[in-house]
């Protein structure tokens, strides 16, 4: 499990996170809404250590990061992280090299299904494309936990459709995801645990299930209610 | 250990490309250098010897012989060696920022990878120091071909054949060879040093962002007033007090602190502070 307890960050004097709490489990899509600029990338960030928190603790399983943690948590940011000169056999192999946990068939798999060849290098790909070879490179590896920082933004329908796709599939199954995202309504129906957050806080979090079983609503609804209240 | 060598292997591959141009370019200035400075003496000899009719010896009286000491002084072969030094300078600098900026942020990779944080830093900066005996070992290979060449081109009368081992005594050269082992530690040990001091000033940098630039350039005032520190005291407070030796094993003793504080200050920053 992936546990955010009061966590606090400031850039500058302004407050980003402003206490943040929430947690995030193994086998469920965890997805974190909120407008831009409220923080949604700096929590990510800081479950990765990229970006010291002033205050508070994420665990992840129970343990803080260190090196070890990235054979079983990756996190697949908005921008390629594979040089731009590389041909994607490139970044697999770049990918062996330092990761135990990397899964070459896995990788293969999801070539196959983006329909990419190994032999294209990265900076001659389409923004729809690249978005896809850093969600492989992040699906490719057999982690415990996936964060997804904006996968649907700025790339065409027919892309988002084939992303939207891999949430379905075996490839996500078993593995604790969060994934930040404004594009609700291409994976409403996917979701597990919504956690809605506005300047630094979290506002309400929910389970989708319970939501629509007990109260009808869909996860725009309760967003509506939450945000203009 | 196997990740941080690939690592070193990885960060060695991505200037490769830069690092053949640079072999190039020094190679052939330095070769053509040697033709075109050792015809114009020996262009300068015939003439004034055969049709003016000057005799060989006031010729070398008035010239002097030639040597490699007349090559080295020529921009035909600093120019190459200022180039490669220049462009190690600044990539020193731009092996850390082209990581974080422009549209494929690799920082995101290399702070992800399930290694010590210290090994990015440490394999950048062996990478530095690689590159930089890579262009020494060049040099070194260059230095009889070029040599070789002297000697055919210009005939032995007016020649002052050197050694290698005079060659690379010649002042311009004598920071790239040292010739004792006390001097590869202050030259070396110096710039290396310097090297880490600059990656830990970009860490604070990278770190604090504008905080960060008056951070960093207070602790490398710090490190520099540290290092100094034993020839400042002994020139300025103690009035040349100390034998030179003693001041060398003090200068050794605080470029060892300044380097171990740079890789220590560099890990905390990476490990802690760093923000992508």
């Amino acid at each position: 499990m992936i546990e955010v307890k009061e966590v606090t960050k400031k850039f500058g004097r302004k407050n980003v996170l402003n206490g943040v709490s929430f947690t995030a489990e193994k086998g469920k899509i965890t997805c974190l809404i909120g407008i831009n600029g409220v923080g949604k990338t700096t929590i990510m960030k800081a479950i990765m250590a990229l970006t010291p928190i002033d205050g508070g603790e994420i665990l992840i399983n129970g343990e803080k990061i260190h090196k070890g943690s990235y054979e079983k948590i990756t996190f697949i940011p908005d921008t390629i992280t594979m040089l731009p000169q590389m041909k994607i056999s490139d970044a697999f192999t770049f990918m062996a090299d330092f990761y135990d946990c990397w899964n070459q068939e896995r990788a293969s798999e999801l070539l196959q299904f983006f329909k990419l060849k190994e032999s294209d290098r990265i900076s001659e790909l389409s923004k729809g494309n690249t978005a896809k070879v850093n969600l492989l490179l992040g699906l490719a590896m057999d982690v415990d936990y996936v964060l997804m920082d904006e996968p649907f933004s700025g790339i065409d329908i027919f892309s988002r459709e084939q992303i939207a796709e891999v949430f379905t599939s075996h490839l996500i199954e078993n593995r604790g995801v969060i994934i930040t995202t404004h594009e609700i309504n291409d994976i409403e129906h996917l979701i597990d645990k919504v956690v809605l957050i506005d300047h630094g806080v979290v506002l309400k979090e929910f389970d989708t299930e319970e939501v629509r079983e007990s109260e009808g609503k869909s996860v725009i609804d309760v967003m509506r209610e939450v945000y203009k209240a | 250990m196997s990740r941080y060598l690939k690592l070193v292997n990885f960060e060695f591959n991505r200037f490769w490309k830069l690092f053949l141009v640079l072999i190039g370019i020094t190679i052939l200035s330095q070769l053509i250098g040697v033709i075109v400075v050792s015809r114009d003496y020996v262009n300068q000899a015939n003439k004034m010897i055969y049709e003016a009719s000057m005799p060989m010896s006031k010729f070398i009286e008035q010239n002097g012989t030639f040597s490699f000491h007349n090559i080295s002084q020529t921009l035909w072969f600093l120019g190459p060696i200022g180039l490669c030094l220049a462009v190690l300078i600044i990539y020193v600098f731009f092996i850390w920022y082209r990581d974080w900026l422009g549209k494929n942020t690799f920082i995101y990779r290399l702070l992800m990878l399930p290694i010590a944080r210290l090994h990015v830093y440490l394999a950048k900066a062996t990478t530095i120091l690689l590159l930089m005996l890579g262009i020494v070992a060049l040099q070194l290979l260059l230095l009889p071909i070029e040599n070789q060449m002297l000697l055919r081109i210009v005939p032995n009368e007016l020649l002052a054949n050197l050694s290698l081992n005079e060659i690379i005594k010649e002042p311009n050269l004598m920071i790239m060879f040292p010739t004792t082992f006390s001097e590869f530690l202050l030259y070396y040990g110096g710039g290396m040093a310097a090297v880490l001091i600059v990656f830990t000033a970009i860490l604070f940098e990278r770190s604090f962002r504008i905080k960060g630039v008056f951070y960093g350039i207070l602790y490398s005032a710090a490190s520099i007033l540290i290092f100094l520190a034993p020839i400042l005291v002994n020139e300025f407070i103690l009035r040349n007090y100390f034998y030179p030796l003693e001041l060398f094993f003090m200068e050794l003793a605080t470029g060892f602190i300044v380097l171990m504080g740079a890789v220590w200050t560099g890990n905390f920053l990476i490990t802690k502070k760093v923000r992508v």
